[in-house]
């Protein structure tokens, strides 16, 4: 009895010793570093930013990382401005944002979907549906075929990439009601989707859980197999960007996204992972 | 049709009683079952974390440490020049430079917080252009900014402190042969120290409380312990407003509560230190009480 | 025993060390008026108009922040009015009631009230009133005007109770025992005596509550749902200019949403500075005042 639990231990402290050089290579470009990374800009990438972050601090704590969110215009004014070092947006760079020098390392491919309260019976929106939703054409769930419910329209602010996103390939560049409640970020417009049973809103598919529920759209379900396989039309990248070529420490972390490491925090915050581009 | 008052005026007081006994009582129900070391620390050893050893992911101890850290910058930025402009102004209320500078504080005590935070937002701009490229939103602009934003407080309440003190004590300080200074520092200063030390705690809660200010100059969401005064920081007021609107997962909602409590109880102490010097300076034999909340009173 | 050189030496050098002090904090306050007014100007230098209309829509190159300007204002009028009554009310309640120890316990509640953080008062809010608004009651998504108000009044209900009660307290020890010896009732006293001899002061006691009201940015922020729109009714959501610039800074420079930012910031400076003045002007002669 003894022997095999001593046994079962050995086993467990060999793979944990035969693993750790894998984990420690993918950090140990770390070890010898110093000093401060701030990261700010798309708040779809906060949750990966943050599982990296913790790994990398809890490595070697005299790194110093802080991310703030913002909406991926403010990813590209402070990168661009040299406020931060990293600034992350969730739509490619506009012609005149790339002309400010700006490098773009997209490292996950996400989409954006319409979200509405879990309990809400409707299943199913079409394109044109959401697009007289979000003009303010459509007022009630019962036109829908939901419940005889007001609707609650939740929108981005004008920083945002999603809502860029959103706006350019769902709404087709309609122009949104203005009595849409803007919510400043992927998370809060989660929460606040979650906790009205007649809201509706948009968000990044990895942010999508059992809080919120994801209509289909056009008959396809947004999950980030759809999005991958290109079958979910409103797909973005998530980009790093950084201004010129990024310092060591910034291209540690550059790095450590795109490694295996990297891959499963960005597959465990529900997006899928790309390879560093050549 | 005047006894209409009478019961308008018990009606009032059973609301807002009652309102407030609502309010804080949900404050406290649902923070006080949150308040344990995971709630601070997250899931890292508290020793370790305080030391600054370990960073804490899910705990509100880098929040709390960045608004004391913050709070203390800010006071000590603002406190001498505050009671520096308090005495001057004190010294000769007539004068035509006392009251346009008088006129300035007061304006200033009453603006929106959210412009200090927009002027740091452009310091930053109009020195990166300038002689400072590397200006960045920090814990030193956000304490500035704070600074500026308290120093009217202080101010006025060394102003009120100093001008209900009796005449008899300048003019005999002068009669006996002492300099100007000799009177403020030795006799005046001593006198009022209770009124300036009520504007210093007025200005800490002020300062402790504030959120427009630090959200536009340093304030992140994720920041771990404040590590200089040219980096980023944590802050309670912000985290609570972050992860009411933003929350997850309950133990998220339960930070915010948390923290909500946490910067509660902080103002309830600087309140009551407050209330205790009141009472202090109205056994006092100097000057009625003047009345010390956050309007401008000057 | 210091030579009367010394002691003449200290003096200056102390009284130029004040007056150092009190020039640098003179420069740092009068800099950020200058600040805002400089980072303003190209506002009214390029398009007047784009600026002070009624549509906020980016995407279409509309930045009217006309509607911000409505929702701040909307928001301080209600609260600084419902605020006023209410306080009125605590305000005799204090002078007449018989029962001091309650009247000494909602004194304290008051200041109090003044200690709590707006962000907690944000908090709770988000917790209780506005489900409350919204699946209690049915009125829309909860975030709205009447959220916002409802919270402003409690923010500035003890602003304007304190300025009130250092008000009427020292009139009411002066009036009351001579208003009884000629036949009138407290509550005539304070009604007819007492509130007809300060309004002006009053006056300028409202307009104090109402700067706190502009000024403020969490609650709106929090609370108001924060839609760029005129409203139709208290349950809309709105707008005010504090929340625009919180939402809106992040955009970029020398663009018309950056220029509306300033624009929102000069407006909110030149607004409370009128307001901060008048209401000196009203309430000057009690200032000059000791309560005794």
């Amino acid at each position: 009895m003894m022997f095999k639990t001593c046994s079962v231990r050995l086993v467990a402290i060999f793979t944990l010793l035969m693993s750790s050089p894998l984990i420690a290579d993918e950090l140990s470009a770390f070890d010898k570093m110093n000093g401060q990374l701030n990261i700010a800009g798309g708040t779809a990438h906060i949750p990966v930013m943050k599982k990296a972050a913790r790994q990398i601090m809890g490595h070697n704590p005299k790194i110093h990382i802080t991310i703030a969110g913002g909406g991926s215009g403010v990813g590209v004014q402070q990168v661009a401005k040299g406020l931060v070092d990293i600034g992350n947006t969730g739509r490619a760079l506009k012609n005149k944002e790339m002309n400010l020098g700006l490098n773009s390392f997209p490292f996950a491919i996400d989409g954006v979907a319409v979200i509405i309260h879990p309990q809400n019976p409707v299943d199913d929106l079409s394109q044109q549906q959401i697009i007289e939703i979000y003009q303010g054409k459509i007022t009630n769930w019962r036109e829908l075929g939901g419940q005889d419910r007001q609707i609650h329209l939740f929108s981005r602010d004008e920083a945002s990439g999603t809502r860029s996103v959103f706006s350019k390939k769902l709404l087709k560049g309609a122009q949104l009601a203005t009595n849409a409640n803007i919510v400043p970020s992927n998370g809060a417009m989660k929460t606040a989707v979650s906790q009205d049973m007649g809201a509706i809103g948009y968000s990044s598919v990895g942010y999508i859980d059992n809080m919120v529920k994801a209509p289909r759209y056009n008959h396809i379900m947004p999950t980030q197999e759809a999005c991958a396989s290109g079958e979910y039309p409103v797909v973005r990248r998530l980009y790093m960007n950084t201004k010129g070529v990024p310092n060591a420490l910034t291209q540690a972390f550059i790095d450590y996204i795109y490694s295996e490491q990297g891959a499963k925090h960005i597959q465990a915050s529900g997006y899928i992972a790309l390879d560093a581009q050549p | 049709m005047s006894r209409l008052i009478g019961y308008w005026g018990r009606l009032c007081a059973l609301f807002i009683i009652s309102i407030m006994l609502i309010l804080i009582g949900f404050i406290l129900f649902k923070g006080l079952p949150t308040l344990e070391l995971s709630l601070f620390f997250g899931d890292t050893a508290p020793l370790a974390a305080m030391m600054g050893l370990q960073p804490v992911w899910e705990g509100i101890w880098p929040a709390c440490v960045g608004t004391l850290t913050v709070v203390l910058c800010a006071v000590s930025l603002a406190s001498v020049p505050g009671i520096a402009s308090g005495i001057w102004l004190a010294s000769a209320p007539d004068k035509p430079a006392q009251k346009v500078f008088g006129l300035a504080v007061d304006i200033l005590a009453g603006i929106p917080s959210i412009l200090m935070g927009l002027f740091g937002f452009s310091l930053i701009l109009l020195l990166r252009g300038s002689f400072f490229p590397q200006a960045n939103a920090s814990l030193l602009l956000a304490s500035f900014c704070l600074a500026l934003l308290i120093l009217p407080y202080i101010a006025c309440a060394t102003q009120n402190a100093l001008s209900s003190l009796p005449k008899q004590l300048s003019v005999t300080g002068a009669a006996l042969g002492m300099t100007q200074w000799q009177v403020t520092y030795r006799l005046l200063l001593p006198q009022a120290k209770s009124g300036i030390m009520s504007g210093l705690m007025l200005a800490i809660g002020r300062a402790a409380e504030d959120t427009a200010v630090i959200m536009l100059t340093g304030a992140v969401a994720n920041a771990g312990l404040p590590g200089g005064l040219l980096q980023r920081f944590e802050a309670l007021p912000f985290t609570i407003f972050y992860y009411s609107a933003q929350y997850q997962s309950q133990q998220e909602l339960n930070m915010a509560f948390g923290a909500a409590l946490v910067l509660l109880i902080l103002t309830s102490i600087i309140f009551a230190l407050l209330a205790a010097i009141v009472r202090g300076r109205n056994r006092s034999k100097f000057g009625p009480v003047k009345s010390l909340i956050k309007e401008h009173i000057c | 025993m210091q030579s009367h050189k010394l002691t003449l030496k200290q003096n200056s050098w102390m009284q130029a060390l004040l007056m150092t002090l009190v020039v640098t904090s003179g420069l740092l306050l009068f800099a950020v008026f200058c600040f805002l007014i400089w980072f303003s100007l190209p506002v009214f230098f390029t398009e007047t108009t784009s600026v002070f209309s009624l549509k906020w829509q980016p995407e279409q190159g509309r930045f009217g922040i006309l509607s911000m300007v409505f929702g701040t204002l909307s928001l301080a009028f209600i609260s600084t009015s419902v605020a006023f009554i209410i306080a009125l009310g605590l305000n005799s309640f204090s002078l007449l009631s018989r029962r001091r120890w309650l009247v000494a316990l909602l004194r304290s509640l008051l200041r109090f009230m003044a200690a709590i953080p707006t962000v907690v008062y944000g908090l709770a809010a988000l917790f209780l009133l506005l489900p409350l608004l919204r699946n209690g009651l049915q009125l829309g998504s909860g975030y709205s005007l009447f959220a916002a108000v409802c919270m402003l009044i409690l923010l500035i209900l003890p602003v304007i109770c304190v300025m009130l009660d250092n008000i009427t307290t020292p009139l009411w020890q002066q009036y009351a025992l001579g208003a009884q010896a000629l036949g009138f009732s407290p509550e005539q006293t304070y009604m007819q005596v007492i509130l007809p001899h300060c309004r002006v002061n009053i006056g300028g006691a409202a307009l104090l509550g109402f700067n706190r009201a502009i000024g403020d940015t969490m609650l709106p922020l929090m609370l108001a749902g924060n839609a760029t729109q005129l409203p139709s009714g208290v349950f809309d959501a709105i707008r005010s200019l504090t929340a625009h610039i919180a939402l809106v800074i992040a955009t970029d420079q020398g663009g018309e949403a950056y220029n509306s930012l300033f624009a929102s910031g000069i407006l909110l400076l030149m607004c409370s500075a009128c307001i901060c003045l008048l209401s000196r002007y009203l309430m000057g002669r009690h200032r000059l005042e000791q309560p005794e």
